[in-house]
């Protein structure tokens, strides 16, 4: 074959114990830089006094302290648990509705199907800011605020869709549903692909009504992937931090101050950083717990 | 007979349910479109105009001309370009690693690039920008191009590993009691096999990226850097000099390209976030 001096021959077991590291160390070092080094210094900084720049501080409680006796900490977390609990539930449901709707059609040949399923998910790959915008364009509530203009027709009076602390809440959790079911749907969509199709069959043969195959069948087979799509959807939520601030800033008041965005304000607008910082320990706790659980969901799966 | 009318039962169900659907979903974008094409007096209309005619298209020229929103498109492109050619770079390496090799602690390894994926950006931002700060790099397109290549790192790591592992390592074993090295298998033989992965994994992390908010919102505050998703907030809060139809306008230029490549694309779209999400 090749005429040029040819390496000894290495066997195929000593290539394969051959070391990763180098393959893997910019991934390691990015990693390290820019994820585990600012986890490390915000747990730091939430036990100190420091500023938002400058070097000079001490170690100190009093974020922790100051953060839970205030009284905006209650309320924003009811705030972000309504958020997240609400948005979760919608768009899980509606994921699931939108993905067997788009199977069903698909199966059949017909485009439509296509066709939904592309404006479903134009929805989530549009950038959070501008969904934001896009919505209160939606939601103004002055002459040609057109949602006001279609509750009208219906013969209620106007909603104060974003002046309202509690119409806001649910403005933006509306919005943020609209956003999010397309992640919820691909993944149902997905899944319902790797059913298996005479087990299917089987069951409608042997007289299962469509409903009976859903919940005896389906949902069954599917519960792995519908928990893991649990996980995920929560902690992106609790993430949720550009749409909000587009919309409604936290407003009014501090009604729609979700986690993500109290931990800016309180750091950007009120220059607390310990105390930002602490709530930023807050969403990592959140995180992890959420990961953790994740995780545990993917093993028993694999297994 | 029955059998037939049931199924054109269905399907007219499912048209009908089709309908509901997509004017759900892009109504909002219809809303947003024409409100950019209305004259003044038509922005305040009751019941609203629909459709705008004669459509002003002056009010684009106008956002074109008199906001930076060109600019901000431009910063976006070279952010977003930048971003993916060092992602997939670093992932390409990272995922053949993965891929290929047999070593302790590879499950967990693996699963701790996933666990960065669930981090919130603003969590890590903060840390960034004191850093950053300290060492004059904020308004500095390297640091901030690296913490994005970081936010889309892990999940196309993952996606390019799961693409590695469907090609039969019998492939590189060949070539390499051959005696080529493993660089040389990774680039003659890997990457053209899995070219469509790659491609995937690009328009991935593109849309990723032009989404991208908290990271630039926060380590740059520089006017003239800033990317489109950022601009427009600046815009928007600046609402004395921009009204509605040119908000409406700047959104539409600005959801434009994701929009194109989307439609344009989404078959592999759909497959990549499929895959990815099965996997875990």
């Amino acid at each position: 074959m090749t005429v040029k001096a040819k390496p000894s021959r290495r066997s195929w077991t000593e290539v394969v114990t051959g070391s990763p590291l180098l393959w893997l160390l910019p991934l390691v070092v990015i990693l390290v830089a820019t994820f585990v080094y600012p986890i490390i210094e915000i747990i730091r900084l939430s036990f100190t006094d420091a500023g938002l720049t400058g070097s000079d501080y001490s170690y100190t409680l009093g974020s922790y302290r100051r953060l839970l006796g205030s009284p905006y900490f209650f309320d924003m977390l009811k705030a972000t648990v309504i958020f997240v609990a609400v948005s979760v539930v919608f768009q899980m449901f509606l994921g699931f509705l939108i993905a067997l709707v788009v199977d069903q059609g698909a199966r059949r040949g017909m485009r439509a199907s296509v066709v939904t399923r592309t404006a479903v998910l134009s929805a989530w790959a549009i950038p959070g800011v501008i969904i934001g915008i896009i919505w209160g364009i939606l939601y103004q509530e002055s002459a040609g605020g057109v949602l006001n203009y279609l509750v009208g027709l219906t013969g209620f009076g106007s909603i104060p869709f974003l002046s309202d602390p509690a119409a806001a809440l649910a403005s933006v959790t509306f919005a943020n549903i609209w956003r999010g079911t397309a992640f919820s749907m691909i993944l149902v969509y997905a899944g319902i692909q790797t059913l298996p199709a005479d087990v299917l069959e089987a069951a409608r043969v042997d007289g299962a009504s469509a409903f009976q195959r859903l919940t005896r069948i389906v949902l069954p087979l599917l519960a792995p992937i519908l928990l893991i799509n649990l996980v995920i959807v929560s902690i992106d939520t609790f993430n949720t931090f550009d749409m909000v601030l587009a919309l409604t800033g936290g407003g009014p008041g501090r009604s729609t101050e979700v986690v993500a965005l109290s931990i800016y304000n309180q750091i950007f607008q009120q220059f607390h950083l310990g105390q930002g910082a602490a709530t930023a320990v807050l969403l990592l706790l959140i995180n992890t717990v959420m990961t953790i659980i994740y995780l545990r969901l993917d093993r028993e799966e694999v297994a | 007979m029955g059998q037939v009318s049931a199924e054109k039962l269905t399907r007219i169900g499912l048209y009908a349910a089709y309908t509901v659907i997509i004017v759900f979903f892009l109504f909002p974008l219809f809303w947003v479109l024409s409100m950019s094409l209305k004259s003044v007096p038509q922005l305040f209309e009751t019941p609203p105009v629909w459709f705008p005619f004669p459509p002003q298209f002056s009010n684009y020229t106008y956002v074109l001309t008199n906001t930076p929103i060109v600019r901000y498109l431009f910063n976006s492109a070279l952010i977003v370009l930048l971003t993916v050619f060092f992602a997939l770079l670093v992932a390409t390496l990272a995922a053949y690693g993965f891929s290929r090799f047999t070593f302790r602690y590879k499950k967990p390894s693996l699963m701790a690039v996933l666990v960065f994926q669930m981090i919130s950006p603003v969590v890590i931002s903060i840390p960034l920008y004191r850093l950053f700060a300290n060492f004059h790099l904020l308004n500095n397109y390297a640091s901030v191009i690296l913490v994005y290549v970081a936010v889309v790192l892990p999940f196309i790591t993952w996606f390019l590993k799961g693409y590695f592992d469907t090609i039969p390592y019998q492939v590189d074993e060949a070539a390499i009691v051959d005696g080529a090295t493993r660089w040389q298998v990774l680039v003659r033989i890997l990457l053209p096999i899995c070219a469509p992965g790659i491609a995937t994994a690009a328009i991935l992390a593109s849309v990723l990226s032009w989404s991208q908010f908290v990271i630039p919102f926060i380590l740059l505050d520089n006017r003239t850097m800033f990317p489109v998703s950022v601009g427009l907030v600046n815009l928007q809060s600046n609402s004395d000099t921009i009204t509605t139809h040119y908000l409406s306008a700047a959104s539409i230029i600005a959801i434009a390209p994701v929009i194109a490549v989307f439609v344009l694309l989404q078959r592999y779209i759909v497959s990549a976030l499929t895959s990815g999400a099965i996997k875990g």
